[in-house]
């Protein structure tokens, strides 16, 4: 009763503007790293030079390294953290409803005012240091410091992201039929051996899907340092993506920009490869 | 009702953490808000920290008012959260319906393609789609900034999900009718798929609404800032004075919360539609 032309009437609007928007892109940006594109000269083709000159530059390592750092610190806590919310607000208990809300609100609020929220947090005599002060520990350069400004920046990601993870898995938790905790309970079960025994095994496929998108923003993430630390001090806080859009829209070296987006997508896709495999052997 | 007392522990250890989260999900804003109601000669950072002001007042919310055009950026904010979720349903719906209910060449290679895309990562492709809305002369618009978000894969996704599920026997019946293939995605297909529109109706406005890599890098005249970027330049222009910031930071976060608790429902259900399609 459908007919092909009707179906491409339909896809061609979708279909345009993948094209535009994603697909050329994409081989626009593998053509551009092998060129020295940087808008004003012409361009030319510049075989692996950009790669190479990617391979020996100093701050793509920082970068790198930073990034890993930055993964490490946020991916554990995100993957873990909102597994405890999750069985905590999947309770049956007056106004959980109202929590799970509370809890996943700062997924909605905007980077730009995520940054001024903590800047505050963090300042020098903000709440996090006068904390300290009562313990009487001297106060610390939360952004300001060279060692600590990734694990303050990862604070920011940890404390935006639980909410947003608590409800993956308590999408999850709401498939694992109760009979199995009433069986447990049953058998004098408690907290932790029932969720040792039953929840962990049950969230398996989550908590993989957790990690792997947790581990894709974490890799990706650069609005951050730019709204709060424009990746300083002296680069302390610069992502590898940071890097890019430096390269791209402040030095305009777009060839070298786009060299190095690859080589973090390379990077990546190793990543998940792996978890791929951790997957299929389970 | 039998209250045991292993039970009755457990509601007190459960109601304790669950206020110690509220609690670390809702300082930052309290003290945000704090600050934004603090006078002048009220110092921001004093030791004790002091949550509730001493001289509570509004003048930090109309300066803020009166020295930016906050009702010029919520505006244009709200025409691209607008545009930004009314182009997605519409082109995602129209892409998704032949991709569930027609049988035509190449439709499966056409599928694997557009899920494809979903792992082209935006950092890779943020330059070429710069230097293209920049050959478009799409630069410095509003649709600079709409149209790469226009069309997602995920919603194409999402809605083929939902338009399989619709009985076969009503467009049947409605083809007797002899309506046109417009009119059965119009008038059935549509009303059919109202949830899942929701769902992505409301996972759009959240990205376009707090979106800004996008209108920072397109739009440069002041008169067409958002309210991310326009709060983002306040803080260049008030950069010593705290209270006015956190006067424009609570400001730009009050549409989001009304938006919120009206769309609750929504916002957990478009959640867990991008859990479940993991």
């Amino acid at each position: 009763m459908y007919k092909t032309r009707h179906a491409w009437f339909f896809l061609t609007p979708a279909l345009l503007l993948l094209m535009a928007f994603s697909i050329i892109p994409a081989f626009i940006a593998f053509f551009l790293s092998f060129t020295n594109y940087n808008v004003f000269q012409p361009m030319d083709w510049v075989g692996l030079k950009n790669y190479m000159a990617v391979l020996r530059d100093s701050e793509f390592w920082n970068a790198m390294k930073n990034t890993f750092y930055y993964w490490i610190l946020v991916t554990p806590a995100l993957v873990v953290l909102p597994v405890f919310l999750a069985i905590l607000v999947n309770q049956k208990l007056l106004g959980v409803k109202v929590f799970r809300l509370i809890f996943y609100f700062p997924v909605l609020v905007s980077v730009v005012v995520t940054a001024f929220l903590w800047q505050w947090m963090f300042a020098s005599d903000g709440i996090f240091n006068y904390f300290l002060s009562l313990l009487g520990i001297e106060p610390v350069k939360w952004l300001t410091s060279t060692k600590v400004v990734m694990p303050s920046l990862g604070i920011v990601t940890v404390w935006q992201g639980l909410g947003y993870y608590m409800l993956f898995y308590l999408a999850g938790l709401q498939s694992v039929p109760s009979d199995l905790y009433e069986a447990a309970e049953l058998d004098g079960a408690g907290f932790w051996r029932k969720h040792l025994n039953i929840t962990f095994p049950m969230l398996r496929p989550m908590i993989f899907f957790v990690a792997v998108v947790s581990t894709m923003s974490a890799f990706k993430e650069f609005t951050l340092m730019l709204t709060m630390t424009q990746g300083g001090p002296i680069g302390a806080s610069t992502t590898v993506v940071y890097l890019v859009f430096e390269e791209a829209f402040t030095s305009l070296n777009m060839g070298y920009a786009s060299a190095i987006s690859f080589l973090l997508f390379a990077v990546i896709l190793v990543l998940s490869m792996l978890n791929q495999r951790t997957l299929d052997k389970e | 009702m039998n209250i045991t007392k292993p039970k009755l522990i457990r509601w007190i250890i459960s109601y304790v953490f669950l206020i110690a989260m509220t609690m670390v999900t809702i300082v930052p804003f309290l003290w945000s808000v704090s600050t934004s109601l603090k006078g002048q000669n009220e110092a921001i950072f004093s030791m004790p920290p002091k949550l509730i002001p001493v001289n509570l007042t509004f003048e930090n919310y109309m300066t803020v008012w009166n020295s930016l055009p906050i009702p010029l950026y919520m505006w244009n904010s709200v025409i691209l959260s607008f545009f930004g979720v009314l182009l997605p349903l519409i082109f995602c719906s129209l892409a998704a319906f032949p991709l569930a209910r027609m049988n035509f060449r190449g439709k499966q290679l056409i599928f694997i393609i557009i899920i494809a895309t979903m792992m082209i990562p935006g950092e890779v492709t943020m330059i070429p789609i710069y230097l293209i809305l920049n050959k478009l002369g799409l630069l410095g618009g509003f649709a600079g900034v709409i149209l790469p978000g226009a069309v997602s894969a995920f919603g194409i996704f999402l809605m083929r999900q939902a338009f399989v599920g619709i009985p076969k026997e009503l467009e049947e019946s409605a083809v007797i009718d002899g309506a046109g293939v417009l009119r059965i995605w119009a008038s059935i297909m549509f009303p059919m798929v109202k949830p899942m529109l929701a769902t992505l109706g409301i996972l759009s406005f959240i990205g376009a609404w707090n979106n800004f890599l996008w209108p920072y890098l397109v739009i440069e005249n002041e008169k067409l800032y958002p309210l991310t970027i326009g709060l983002y330049k306040l803080k260049g222009t008030f950069v010593t004075n705290t209270r006015l910031v956190a006067a424009g930071a609570m400001i730009a976060l009050l549409p989001i919360l009304v938006v919120f608790v009206l769309f609750q429902k929504y916002f957990i259900q478009g959640a867990y539609s991008s859990a479940v399609k993991g």
